[in-house]
């Protein structure tokens, strides 16, 4: 049995004559930066991390075991709990997937509500991933800035679906209720709003030498090898690879409106980061084009509690959260409860790319490589 | 409160001497004071730790307002554990080592339904603990998944109200019971039932009556 002794190099010379030894040193599950109950074994040599051994469970609830024994419209429920930052669009991929079962086609203003919602989430996760961002960097003002910010999104969202974090909003067939009467109005306040406000995000944030000194060339990962460990959403756009499925495979309202999908040059955690404080620019663009011609129609096409039995087969569908590509795939036998179902989050395969990023720097840069990936544990282990 | 002391040998279970008057009013004080200062340990495991955590300590809802707002993430400096999120079974010992590792007095509140009694994985999860509780003494519960910071800062009033009418020099760690920090004062569970049922009736396009068979369930 190969044990973590057997990793350590023992006497690497240094240029001075002398040698030092590798030694572990355990991160988490309970620590402030982390994020959560992730565990990480660092080899370390000095302050410099030499190897990164994530150790995950800490938080697996065996979601997708559970998925087998509740029926097609308790999924809706299990995807809130496992990005509850990207709540909604998990519950949209899941219900586009057993819509795509049962070949259901949904109006138009039930796409055009969907892609409003999911982009405001989109900057509600941008909003707190900015925040947490800051104090990992030792700034507690972006905490600040962020959550009062966030809290607008959170009452437009609360009017309209009594939930504050995790709403189970999207139904398969359409959505739980209408969107409220103010529902454009406080949108509309809140993009006249937030406009400046990200201005000021940067003017506060982004030019601070201190903050460009932590996150310039540190942990740099190229677009091939962040391919090959399965990362997407910003982390693979700022390594230069422009691959956004709103723009790729554009579902919802995405083929009806012009934005752009901004990618990084190096790959490092000032790409990371501003690939999304670009981000949230172009959702509010994509919200600003949606908002004024929200068509009529019912919200909802299928009847209420109906029991769901799609026909037998494989279905899959993916879509694009604020972290990355959120796959479900359910293989289907004809009953009311699917015999497999899989979620591909985007957290767990973005993780791995901290094995590339990480090592050769310090351990006050891995934090800020690790808060730069946003992760979400719950979404790991799920 | 806290620790659920075993050991009769305990020193600091001895009585302290002085008069009843003398100890009585020093109580007062010191629970009046460990009230307002709790210092809640960073611990979150899932999605209740965005809103009770985070949410309750950032600007718009502002924990400091109740003293609490000293979030330590080291267990050696906290005093209040705050369950925030699901505790399965991996993580079990690890909860257990952060509670032993906390200085007394201590306090816990579980929040969320996962950390009250499993949740949502209380059926079908081979891994999900069924409550806090059955791995360290719980003081007051905060349900809702997740419940909202206003349902927190009851919750930690609640315990706040324990602490000043709890804990005596002359019996430290005598524990009470867990609190159901649900219902605000003057209101009771049928009343919000009541009020449910007429809410739904009044907005929903099915009749909540009706036989479920006629639905097709």
């Amino acid at each position: 049995m190969v044990t973590l002794n057997d990793r350590i190099s023992c006497h690497t010379p240094n240029q001075d004559g002398t040698t030092t030894q590798e030694y572990f040193i355990n991160m988490g599950p309970q620590h402030p930066s982390t994020h959560g109950v992730l565990r990480l074994i660092l080899k370390m040599d000095g302050e410099t991390v030499n190897d990164i051994i994530p150790v995950l469970g800490y938080i697996h609830r065996g979601i997708e075991k559970k998925a087998e024994a509740v029926g097609y419209r308790q999924q809706v429920h299990l995807t809130d709990r496992l990005d509850y930052l990207c709540a909604l669009m998990n519950n949209w991929a899941v219900s586009a997937a057993i819509e795509k079962a049962l070949n259901l086609e949904v109006n138009d203003r039930i796409q055009t509500v969907r892609t409003i919602i999911a982009e405001l989430q989109r900057i509600q996760s941008h909003q707190l991933w900015w925040g947490v961002f800051g104090m990992d960097l030792g700034a507690f003002t972006p905490f600040l800035y962020g959550f009062r910010d966030r809290e607008k999104i959170t009452e437009i969202f609360e009017k309209t679906m009594g939930a504050r974090l995790t709403m189970n909003y999207f139904q398969p067939g359409g959505m739980m209720y209408d969107i409220h009467p103010d529902f454009v109005k406080d949108i509309k306040e809140f993009i006249k709003y937030f406009r400046p406000i990200l201005k000021e995000y940067e003017d506060l944030f982004s030019g601070n030498i201190i903050v460009q000194e932590r996150l310039k060339n540190v942990g740099i990962i190229d677009a091939q090898t962040a391919l090959a460990y399965g990362a997407t959403g910003p982390v693979l756009r700022a390594s230069g690879m422009p691959l956004d499925l709103r723009k790729m495979q554009p579902y919802g309202a995405y083929s009806k409106v012009n934005f752009t999908v901004p990618v990084g040059t190096v790959g490092d955690s000032w790409d990371r980061y501003q690939v999304r404080i670009q981000e949230m620019y172009q959702s509010l663009l994509i919200i600003e084009q949606l908002i004024d011609n929200i068509p009529d129609g019912p919200h909802m096409t299928m009847k209420y509690a109906a029991k769901i039995k799609p026909p037998a087969g494989r279905y899959y569908t993916q879509m694009e959260t604020a972290r990355g590509i959120f796959g479900t795939f359910f293989v289907s036998d004809g009953n009311d409860r699917p015999y497999r179902m899989h979620f591909r989050t985007p957290n767990f395969n973005n993780l791995w790319s901290i094995l590339k990023m990480a090592p050769g720097g310090r351990v006050a840069d891995l934090v800020a490589i690790l808060s730069s990936i946003d992760l979400v544990v719950p979404d790991m282990d799920r | 409160m806290g620790l659920i002391n075993d050991n009769p040998e305990n020193p600091f279970k001895e009585a302290i001497p002085g008069s009843p008057a003398f100890i009585t009013s020093i109580d007062k004080v010191v629970n009046w004071a460990r009230s307002n200062s709790l210092w809640p340990l960073t611990f979150g495991t899932s999605c209740c730790a965005i809103e009770v955590m985070m949410a309750a300590g950032a600007a718009h809802h502002d924990l400091a307002r109740f003293g609490a707002e000293v979030a330590r993430p080291s267990p050696r400096q906290a005093d209040l554990l705050v369950i925030a999120g699901t505790i399965v079974k991996r993580m079990e010992p690890l909860l257990k080592t952060l509670y032993d590792q906390m200085a007394e007095p201590k306090y816990v509140i579980a929040t969320g339904a996962c950390a009250i009694s499993g949740g949502p994985f209380i059926y079908d999860s081979y891994t999900t603990i069924r409550g806090a509780h059955e791995v360290i003494p719980v003081d007051v519960y905060v349900p809702g998944c997740p419940p909202r910071p206003e349902a927190f800062f009851y919750g930690l009033l609640t315990l706040q109200k324990m602490i000043i009418e709890g804990q005596t020099i002359a019996k430290p760690f005598e524990r009470r019971k867990p609190v159901l920090s649900v219902l605000p004062p003057r209101i009771k569970l049928e009343q919000i039932r009541d009020e449910l049922v007429k809410n739904l009736t009044a907005r929903s396009v099915t009749d909540l009556n009706q036989n479920p068979k006629e639905l097709g369930l």
